[in-house]
């Protein structure tokens, strides 16, 4: 009885034992960085080892599919190639289109492409991939595909010839360089012709093939994705021999793992941390500027909201130094307007500024009738006391921030409500049904200064959220997409940005830096925001 | 015996069905659906495009049935995130979590008899003091800031242990690398039922050497160890096997939190990923597989108690 026991558990202990050994699909991970290559360049940077980064869930290998999020991007922008990516200075530079022309009405863009390009699988890259991209996933509304919106104006994409193509626009677009440097990468049309894009998981979900500089070794849901070098890539051969995108949920792990060596570069979003990072040995944080704004809204179909002297006195109410030195712990600047300082050539402070004066936000709601009469300390109007539901989602610092507002809006006489909800709760609320009275978010937007997808009176039912209208600002925002001149560009959002600080159809908090916790070991890695600085991967390399 | 069974299989049934619907109506009313885990960006056509590829344009009850005609013939149907097959998805992450249980289990049965017994038999001491502290501290302490501490502790500052992942497996395998990554995840899963077992196995035993057999035992002048491991020990363990049956349900729901924090790849984190992405026909095949596992297990508990009990019987 006692050895038939004792078989029982050894023969269970050897069968997991085994079970570990032999499944999980077989082929994941390795432990690289030794291999054997060695090809030094001299002193400088020298070819092997392997980067880690953190994704929170398994990606989708296609950047145009609906379920394509963050943790998809990073690894898509490295897999596969746009037309174009940012540059360092983040002005759209060449990638698969080597150069490009715009026609004289901007109606017609013709972008010629490289034509020493191979896919992953051997097969020649051609016009026919960009086409068959644009035509038939993008441009296919059934599919509802992302980033489809900043391509309404386009009408269709024609092959010219095997390495030119031509964009064909309704109206004319400045920002298309732009667009296409931002998640839009071009899928081969060998493999994707005569299926759904959506529903092919053979390539989607397990065997990608772009023209990236990495391709994939091997993938395991939940686990990691290991791509390594490409060896026929266009561009400058990759020095890294693998890039890990480690699947780690928690925000907690990242920074444990980054800590203890185990991951090599990522954004981080909550600054909770940020102390214990800055204090380790042998990890580096650093401030990067992005094309994102902060931003509070009001709803402005409700009619209290409509009188810009209220905005304006929320946004006086409002700390935003005090919320940026603490929460943010100094990981970001005050926004006047929508166009971010990465913008370099387009960006300006020379517009009306909100200084936090509670006093003045006081005079600006007495003046718009908001006057606390019965003295309870909430201001009020024809008996109606001023209060605000203040409906936000929780992710990073989003709820530390909000509170922050809530605090100083109280203290000049607004009743504010904070109810900080799940994430996909709040998007249905804001986002899909606009049933929302007030609430906090931000923008990250392609590096153009073209904001009319979230301003333009037309835009009330996208990304128009707080449903702001004004012709004055239409018109300009139409001149600048317009424009083909970057010096008459320059002048329109210089005009734009005036009329956005003054007529606040956001309340416009800051423009955040991204803190970028890096391994020292890591180099070659540009001075840009972590997911701009991927599409320069191949430069990247490992100094022990 | 047969009758018990079918009885069994009809109340699980029955169960299984109750649970189905709870899950499908919670998740489907519960703000936000498919369409608002779409980028923020996303236009309402985009999103509108999303709600009518899934089908989600259906009225909720047209939907359950369908899920349900297709569910009883094994169909658990797509994922919304991953567009592969629901059961494909449990398949491939079921391993892991099979893996952290059992584990789990067979070192908190052993650790948890061995204290349990010692704590039974030093009664009052300084020993059963100790014990009962302990077990009150791991029921207290939350897995989640333990997992925090135990990776702060063994992973960053002292750089023993991998503070995540499963390790390598297949061509790869590497011993020391797979128990490596076990060692933290088992230890905070052992926690949350160690003091379940030493506790009920103290109060077991405490029961079992009081009763008149065990008296007459020691009457006939046989050594104190025959009393306690032999005669006591064998009776004391048949209530300890009831309270794994209750366990598994226990170290699933604790295998979220664990696999979470350790970026260990099984059910835990799937179903994460799927309450977060509302992957509704994932929810629920991850639902359906936890309910037969917890339905199974208490089934088997109670063949296996009337098995080495025989006081006790299944009619």
């Amino acid at each position: 009885m006692k050895k038939s026991k004792w078989k029982f558990f050894s023969t269970l202990l050897l069968s997991i034992v085994l079970l570990a050994a032999c499944s999980y699909g077989g082929d994941s991970a390795t432990s690289s960085g030794e291999k054997e290559n060695g090809n030094s360049t001299g002193g400088g940077p020298k070819k092997g080892g392997k980067v880690s980064i953190p994704i929170v869930a398994d990606p989708t290998f296609n950047p145009w599919h609906p379920n394509a999020y963050a943790e998809s991007n990073v690894i898509n922008r490295v897999l596969f190639s746009g037309l174009t990516q940012p540059g360092k200075d983040l002005v759209p530079a060449p990638d698969l289109a080597e150069k490009w022309e715009a026609s004289e009405d901007g109606l017609e863009w013709t972008f010629f492409l490289r034509n020493d390009v191979l896919w992953h699988d051997g097969e020649k890259f051609t016009a026919e991939d960009v086409a068959y991209t644009f035509n038939e996933i993008v441009l296919n509304k059934e599919l509802g595909a992302n980033n489809a919106s900043y391509f309404q104006k386009l009408k269709e994409v024609q092959v010219v010839d095997d390495y030119t193509v031509k964009f064909l626009m309704e109206s004319p677009v400045a920002a298309l360089p732009a667009y296409l440097s931002f998640n839009t990468e071009i899928l081969p049309k060998h493999i994707f012709e005569g299926n759904d894009p959506w529903e092919l998981t053979s390539f989607n979900k397990k065997n990608p093939v772009g023209t990236g500089s990495f391709k994939l070794k091997s993938y395991t849901s939940g686990q990691n994705v290991v791509l390594e070098r490409n060896d026929d890539f266009y561009g400058e051969t990759a020095l890294l021999d693998e890039v890990e995108y480690k699947v780690l949920a928690d925000a907690n792990t990242h920074v444990a793992q980054i800590l203890s060596g185990e991951l090599s570069i990522f954004a981080l979003d909550d600054l909770a941390a940020l102390e214990r990072i800055e204090k380790a040995k042998g990890v580096t944080v650093e401030g990067r500027e992005t094309t994102r704004f902060f931003w509070l809204i009001v709803n402005q179909t409700m009619e209290k909201y409509q009188d810009v002297r209220v905005r304006q006195a929320i946004l006086h109410a409002i700390d935003r130094q005090n919320i940026i030195d603490t929460v943010l712990k100094g990981y970001g600047t005050i926004a006047d307007a929508g166009i971010a300082p990465a913008l370099k050539e387009y960006y300006t402070n020379d517009v009306t500024r909100y200084d936090y004066d509670p006093e003045r936000a006081k005079e600006l709601l007495a003046e718009a009738g908001w006057k606390d009469t019965d003295g309870d300390g909430i201001v009020d109007k024809d008996g109606e006391p001023f209060k605000i539901d203040f409906e936000i989602g929780i992710q990073g610092d989003l709820e530390a921030v909000s509170q922050m507002v809530q605090q100083y809006l109280v203290k000049v006489g607004l009743d504010v409500k904070l109810n900080a909800m799940e994430w996909n709760a709040m998007v249905q609320d804001v986002v899909v049904n606009r049933d929302y009275e007030m609430s906090l978010n931000w923008w990250r937007y392609p590096a153009d200064p073209d904001l009319s997808a979230y301003m333009h009176s037309n835009s009330i039912k996208g990304m128009n959220i707080p449903a702001y209208q004004n012709e004055e600002l239409d018109k300009l925002l139409d001149a600048g997409a317009q424009a083909s001149d970057v010096g008459e560009r320059k002048a329109i959002y210089m005009d734009a940005q005036k009329l956005m600080a003054e007529e606040l159809p956001y309340m416009f908090l800051w423009y955040p830096q991204e803190a970028q916790v890096r391994v020292d070991k890591l180099k070659g890695v540009p001075d840009l925001a972590f997911g701009d600085a991927l599409h320069y991967i191949h430069e990247w390399y490992i100094e022990e | 015996m047969l009758r018990f069974l079918l009885n069994r299989l009809g109340q699980s049934v029955v169960l299984l069905l109750i649970v189905t619907v709870i899950t499908f109506f919670l998740i489907n009313l519960a703000p936000g659906g498919p369409a608002s885990t779409m980028r923020m960006e996303a236009s309402p056509e985009e999103r509108q495009a999303m709600i009518e590829k899934l089908g989600l344009d259906q009225p909720i009850y047209v939907r359950y049935i369908d899920w349900i005609t297709n569910a009883v013939q094994g169909d658990l149907g797509i994922s919304f995130t991953s567009s592969e097959p629901v059961i494909q998805r449990i398949i491939e992450r079921l391993p892991y979590t099979i893996e952290l249980t059992v584990f789990t289990i067979i070192i908190s049965v052993i650790i948890g008899i061995l204290l349990g017994v010692l704590s039974a038999i030093k009664r009052g001491k300084a020993q059963d003091h100790m014990i009962n502290f302990m077990s009150v501290i791991g029921l207290s302490v939350p897995a989640f800031w333990l997992g925090l501490m135990l990776i702060l502790l063994f992973s960053i500052t002292l750089g023993w242990l991998p503070s995540s992942g499963v390790g390598s497996r297949g061509a790869d395998f590497d011993l020391w690398g797979w128990v490596s990554h076990l060692i933290l995840p088992v230890l905070i899963l052992t926690t949350t039922v160690l003091p379940n077992i030493v506790r009920f196995t103290r109060s077991s035993m405490l029961e079992v050497i009081s009763q008149n057999y065990i008296r007459t035992v020691r009457a006939k002048g046989a050594k104190e160890s025959i009393v306690l491991y032999v005669h006591a020990l064998r009776n004391a363990l048949i209530p300890v096997v009831t309270i794994i049956g209750v366990l598994i349900p226990r170290l699933l729901s604790g295998a979220v939190i664990t696999e979470a924090i350790f970026g260990w790849t099984g059910i835990g984190t799937l179903i994460i990923e799927a309450a977060r992405g509302r992957d509704y026909p994932l929810v629920m095949g991850v639902t359906v597989m936890i309910t037969i596992v917890v339905v199974v297990c208490n089934l088997f508990v109670d063949l296996v108690y009337s098995r080495i009990d025989p006081r006790v019987k299944n009619v």
